[in-house]
């Protein structure tokens, strides 16, 4: 049986093999002028957070788009793989064939399916690690590993993705008894699915830790975290603003007299002023965030999901295919 | 004497129509049975059943002793040929060879590459650029090449010429031939007079009922065409089975089962061939709803 | 080597066709005492027909005595079917002549009587067969 998979897919495996070795060389080739454009950058500016903030961008047009490799090779493999896995034999009745050749049909898609989820589960293995270490530089710069976009496209969850999206194509084409049903499932489902993961589930994960300051100081948590709010509270603990932008029209009216600029303030007046006056209005300043050390659990969750799901999807193909009539 | 398929009051049922109803079936171990019915009668249902394709929502199946299950011992006994000849388009008739060879445990590739070496089928071409009847020939090769104790073949010389049906059967009866009585064969088709050459024994389904099911050669003799003057043929009904009636003003022709000797001398008996007599029992399954079920004695 | 011809039509059972046409193929000479039959896989190969009925021939010839099965050999021939006595054709002509008279005297045309033959002969046949299975 893995002889037949084996011969049913060289072709399309040797492509792929081709094809991730041609990603692996750009992704390499890209990085490593990255790491060394940072390394330079580290040694210029020896520490100097201005001297950081002023150097242009590591990472130029078209290639800073690498990382999506990570999101789109696995919904490609889902719809390439995943959805004529079962669904084009049903449709042409090959699996007839097969189930008449001595082959129980549990074997039969149990070979069919661990090859085949394992194989997209190397790939993204190899395209989410070259990813990571291309992105480190950026990464260490901007602190942004937790942020979505970045936290979705490095580390591991994007072999969760792959094995996620296979699950689904399988499915769907078993399900469906045809492919192109499968692949618009697989499209839909996978997009529909990270949505609501990544914008609304993944922050609430864990509770999320908020940090009150004085507003006269400032606190930024420590490493690569992820903020997910940010800006003042007032004496009652009432969220006033989350922004500079709604932070000016609901400060009290003595403090916007302090604004510079505001007909009636003090020339010479700065900022500093305006802060001591909310301050003395028992304003405070807060941050909502995901400390850094919370990224790989993170990771390991939302993987965790992905391939629990997948696990049911198969589950759920496995009884069809034993159960309903050929 | 062993059974090969023995079925008691199969039915399937979808949801809104009946595929199979209470169809007891037996054909024993050796023989070549014709699976004869209109379309929609439920020849390819119950094939599939016994395939272990499909399962029955009532009644029960035996095949080579037991039910059809998800078994590798179980399937390598049987060799299912569906009507649509499916195989891989892109793999050519060597590879399908090999395929067999790593997914069945008695495999005997020298004889689907002679077999195929003398019909002229280039083993190295792809199968989905073959015609139908190369085709065909290709899969029942890689069946026969399975070795198996039971073949279930539906309609696979439906879509051949008349050259490419007779090198089919003729392959089958060589099949047949070389397993030396092991290999029992149901075979589903409309062409009546394709089976009576390589046949010996019928089941005839109309309406997912069965009508018939015995050995040819007794079923024949125990069928005869009375032809005799118009008259009342109500003493003929009673003693034997009247399947068919067709009557002029002065004549009348019945097709009976007999149950005995015909007594009445105004009556010319005539033998029945294998056509008239499906053709009388389709017609009599389809005019009464009834259940026809006659299976008769399979001595030998 | 004699080639079969099996004709689905003709009412006659395949079995006793292929045992009629070895029959007549001896008559003829085609075969010969010694010469082999072609095997059942060969029959089978050429004319599509169930190795059953050609088994079910072979069978029959040899307990005619015509024909025997050597063990992982072949089939071959044994002798010759008996013929017909000397004087036996021309004695069986006239009467069939006057049978012919006395029929075409009756009012029967030539389809008629060639179709009672048939009948007859097929009544015949059966009426032997079924006497050799009680026998």
């Amino acid at each position: 049986m893995t002889w037949l998979v084996w011969r049913q897919y060289r072709a399309q495996g040797a492509i792929a093999v081709a094809l991730l070795a041609a990603a692996a060389a750009v992704i390499l080739a890209d990085g490593l002028q990255i790491a060394s454009h940072w390394h330079t950058i580290l040694v210029t500016c020896a520490g100097n957070s201005t001297c950081l903030q002023q150097q242009g961008p590591l990472v130029n047009g078209v290639v800073s788009d690498l990382p999506y490799i990570s999101l789109i090779v696995p919904v490609v493999l889902g719809m390439l793989w995943g959805a004529p896995l079962v669904g084009h034999e049903l449709e042409t009745r090959t699996s007839e064939f097969a189930w008449t050749q001595s082959v129980t049909r549990t074997r039969w898609l149990t070979v069919k399916v661990g090859w085949l989820l394992l194989a997209a589960a190397v790939c993204l293995g190899v395209i989410t690690t070259l990813i990571t270490w291309w992105a480190g530089p950026g990464n260490a710069r901007f602190a942004s590993a937790f942020e979505p976009g970045h936290f979705d496209t490095q580390g591991i969850v994007p072999i969760g993705y792959a094995v996620f999206a296979m699950a689904l194509g399988i499915a769907a084409g078993t399900v469906a008894r045809r492919t192109l049903p499968a692949i618009a499932v697989v499209l839909g489902g996978f997009i529909g699915l990270r949505l609501v993961i990544s914008d609304f589930l993944r922050q609430h994960y864990m509770a999320a830790v908020t940090k009150y300051y004085s507003v006269t100081g400032s606190f930024t948590p420590r490493g690569q975290a992820w903020v997910l709010a940010q800006g003042a509270v007032s004496r009652t603990g009432r969220v006033v603003a989350t922004g500079w932008g709604d932070l000016y029209p609901a400060l009290p009216a003595s403090c916007q007299k302090l604004l510079p600029g505001t007909p009636g303030a003090k020339s010479g007046a700065s900022l500093d002023a305006v802060f001591s006056c909310m301050r003395a209005h028992g304003w405070r300043g807060f941050v909502t965030y995901q400390p850094a050390s919370r990224y790989w659990p993170f990771q390991g969750i939302e993987t965790g999901i992905y391939v629990l799901l997948a696990a049911a999807l198969v589950a759920v193909t496995f009884v069809i295919i034993r159960t309903r009539d050929a | 004497m062993s059974t090969a398929v023995e079925t008691h009051e199969l039915s399937k049922r979808y949801r809104r129509v009946s595929a199979l109803t209470e169809c007891t079936v037996t054909v024993p171990e050796g023989r070549v049975s014709a699976l004869v019915g209109p379309n929609g009668a439920g020849k390819t249902t119950l094939l599939r059943i016994l395939a272990g394709l499909a399962s029955p929502t009532g009644g029960t199946a035996c095949v080579l002793g037991g039910a059809p299950r998800q078994d590798p011992a179980f399937l390598a006994e049987i060799g299912f040929l569906a009507q649509e000849i499916p195989l891989y388009g892109r793999f050519t008739a060597e590879d399908h060879i090999r395929i067999g060879a790593h997914m069945n445990p008695r495999w005997d590739s020298a004889l689907a590459r002679t077999r195929l070496a003398e019909l002229r089928i280039p083993l190295d071409q792809r199968v989905g650029t073959l015609s139908g009847g190369q085709r065909a020939q290709v899969a029942l090769a890689l069946t026969l090449a399975k070795r198996p104790r039971l073949l279930l073949l539906d309609e696979p010389v439906a879509a051949l010429d008349p050259l490419a049906r007779r090198n089919f059967l003729a392959t089958l009866a060589s099949g047949m031939a070389d397993a030396e009585g092991g290999l029992t064969v149901v075979l589903s088709s409309h062409l009546i007079t394709d089976l009576e050459r390589v046949c010996d024994h019928i089941v005839l389904l109309t309406g997912s009922r069965v009508q018939l099911c015995g050995d040819i050669e007794a079923l024949l003799a125990e069928h005869k065409i009375l032809v005799g003057p118009r008259k009342d043929t109500a003493p003929i009904e009673r003693t034997h089975r009247v399947v068919q009636t067709a009557a002029t003003p002065r004549q009348s022709t019945l097709l009976v089962r007999l149950s005995g000797p015909v007594v009445d001398p105004a009556y010319q008996a005539e033998d029945v061939t294998l056509e008239e007599l499906v053709l009388a029992y389709m017609g009599a399954g389809e005019a009464s709803a009834g259940r026809h079920l006659t299976t008769v004695g399979e001595g030998s | 080597m004699i080639s079969f011809r099996v004709n689905g039509r003709s009412g006659v059972p395949p079995y006793l066709q292929i045992v009629q046409q070895v029959r007549q193929a001896l008559r003829m000479g085609v075969l010969d005492v010694g010469d082999q039959l072609p095997t059942v896989r060969e029959v089978v190969a050429a004319v599509a027909v169930n190795p059953n009925t050609v088994l079910k021939a072979y069978r029959d010839l040899e307990r005619e005595g015509l024909v025997e099965a050597r063990a992982g050999h072949g089939t071959f021939v044994r002798k010759r079917p008996p013929g017909p006595p000397p004087g036996t054709h021309s004695r069986l002509g006239r009467s069939l002549a006057r049978w012919v008279r006395e029929a075409r005297g009756a009012g029967l045309d030539d389809e008629s009587m060639e179709s009672l033959l048939r009948v007859t002969l097929r009544a015949a046949d059966a009426a032997d067969s079924n006497s050799e299975e009680s026998a």
